[in-house]
């Protein structure tokens, strides 16, 4: 029966990958090379004529550019937000780039389903966000962090605890979670049913029965790695949207 | 050569397989970051934003705004080419009202002068019949008043006459002329 | 998970082997719980976003990006759910 020949690998066997030199593996290149590809796309679109109606690679920069400044920036921050635009476009096209490997046939791998990436960039966000609310209200970012203004005396202990656990500890560990865990879950998926397709291919008794059955996990890989074209757009638009929403309550606290 | 070739097989197959095997350690858990992975990203993330904060944006957002603000003049001048046309249309309709009002004098200074000539015709011509008509009247009653003096004349010679016969008597003119005349008016 | 155990006892498992296989179990019922409340607030979420939408279809924009939020922050839960699944049960 397929159940005895069927075991699923080690979480391990389908995550790490060995170093193709010294302390460079796959998500390390993955990495670089969705800076590069971001680097050059930017880099041949800025070299384009800009005064005629932009097509091609142009096209794509400056579609970007307006998704975040419409979607994004003018949604959550309001104009006066408009100077982050290059940084919240350096980070969606960076998550982005290192999610939709894990749907491109050889590679199958998004980056940030391992923890270094989405860890690196809450950690970076949190930073942000916490050096523009100083500097923007100085000490009194501290006290309205912990204790939102309005808050009768006698809860502000309790209050305290809480937006201090909700707002320093599990706003980038969310931010994290987030995105590493729905890329893993997804990467596992598509490992589960490609195996699954594999485990019917080769199976070695009632092939007659059990090979043409091979088509519906297969329709099912297909099925997921076109949901997950849409999950790699939409983790890198929630992500960050949402460090556009703590940088923005950060800076101005009565939003 | 032979073991460059060598390696870069090497390189290829360790890219297409994850650790298998005696490599696959369940230690560092799927949850761990990796510090080479950490660094690795980390360092093209913070080359990818800084490029992108200094220098590739600006010179891509700039271009953007170039051409909008182009786009925004043109649409400037096309708003004032449209004016422009627009004033022209109106003072044309306005020529065209001071054309209009001016042909509409005329024909109404020529319509007053046409209608005083054919009053004055009217006129002169009434006048010429009231004239002729008072003429003819005139003459009519010359000649009635002839006539009348005739028959005045006749009746009082036969009065007369009438009266020496039966009376024998000339009676004088005076008195039978009164009498004519008094019987006539009757 | 007692019943594993004796399973465990009955089927002739090391002490090792029946830990591994408790912890498969319960791994299955932590994500399995940690799903329903946030597919149930997801549901909702959405539900009442479409609502809203069709009601406002000027106000889509705004409502779709707070949609957007609403669910980050709701499945965060599922999320944290399924990273105890892989701590616990791989």
């Amino acid at each position: 029966m397929i159940a005895e020949s069927f075991e699923f690998p080690e979480i391990n066997a389908i995550l790490r990958w060995q170093d193709i030199f010294v302390s460079f593996n796959k998500i390390a290149l993955i990495a670089v090379a969705a800076a590069v590809i971001g680097i050059v796309v930017f880099l041949l679109a800025g070299r384009k004529d800009a005064s005629v109606a932009p097509k091609g690679v142009r096209n794509l920069a400056e579609v970007s550019v307006e998704f975040i400044e419409d979607g994004i920036v003018m949604q959550t921050m309001g104009k006066s937000g408009l100077g982050w635009t290059p940084f919240l476009l350096s980070l969606f096209v960076f998550i982005y780039l290192c999610n939709v490997p894990g749907i491109i046939p050889l590679i199958q791998m998004p980056a940030t389903a391992r923890m270094a990436i989405p860890m690196f960039l809450a950690l970076l966000v949190w930073v942000i966000y916490n050096g523009v609310g100083l500097k923007h209200q100085g000490i009194k970012y501290i006290t309205h962090t912990i204790w939102p203004p309005g808050v009768p005396v006698a809860l502000k202990p309790l209050v305290g605890v809480i937006e201090f656990i909700s707002n320093i500890i599990v706003r980038p560990f969310s931010l994290t979670v987030r995105l590493f865990a729905n890329m893993l879950a997804g990467h596992i998926l598509l490992v589960t049913f490609a195996l699954l397709t594999q485990a019917l291919i080769t199976a070695e008794t009632m092939q007659f029965l059990l090979k043409p059955m091979a088509v519906l996990p297969f329709g099912m890989l297909v099925f997921l790695t076109a949901f997950e074209v849409l999950v790699a757009f939409l983790q890198a638009y929630i992500f960050t949207i949402l460090t556009a929403v703590y940088i923005g309550g950060a800076a101005h606290p009565e939003h | 050569m032979h073991s460059a070739v060598v390696h870069l097989h090497g390189s290829i197959v360790r890219f297409i397989t994850a650790e298998t095997g005696e490599a696959v350690s369940k230690d560092p858990g799927p949850i761990v970051p990796e510090l080479k992975e950490l660094y690795w990203s980390f360092g093209s993330f913070v080359v990818f934003a800084l490029l992108m904060r200094f220098f590739l944006f600006p010179k891509l957002k700039k271009g953007m705004e170039a051409r909008y603000q182009g786009i925004q003049s043109a649409h400037a001048a096309a708003d004032a080419e449209r004016a422009a046309a627009r004033a022209e249309v109106a003072d044309y309709e306005a020529q065209l009202a001071a054309i209009k009002a001016e042909a509409a004098r005329e024909v109404e200074a020529a319509r007053n002068t046409l209608e005083t000539e054919r009053q004055a015709k009217l006129a002169e011509v009434n006048a010429r019949l009231a004239q002729q008509r008072a003429a003819a009247a005139a003459e009519a009653q010359a000649e009635r008043d002839a006539a009348r003096d005739q028959i005045h004349a006749a009746v009082s010679d036969v009065a007369g006459l009438a009266g020496e016969l039966a009376t024998g008597r000339r009676p004088s003119p005076e008195v039978v002329t009164r009498v004519v005349s008094e019987v006539m008016a009757r | 998970m007692e019943a594993f155990s004796y399973v465990a006892a009955a089927t002739g498992l090391t002490g090792e082997e029946a830990k591994a296989a408790q912890a498969a179990s319960s791994a299955g019922f932590a994500y399995g719980l940690a799903a329903i409340g946030p597919g149930i607030g997801i549901g909702y979420l959405v539900g009442k976003s479409v609502e809203a939408m069709a009601r406002q279809p000027e106000a889509a924009g705004m409502v779709r990006t707070t949609m957007f939020l609403g669910i980050a922050f709701t499945e965060a839960l599922a999320l944290i759910g399924f990273v105890v699944f892989i701590l616990i049960g791989l």
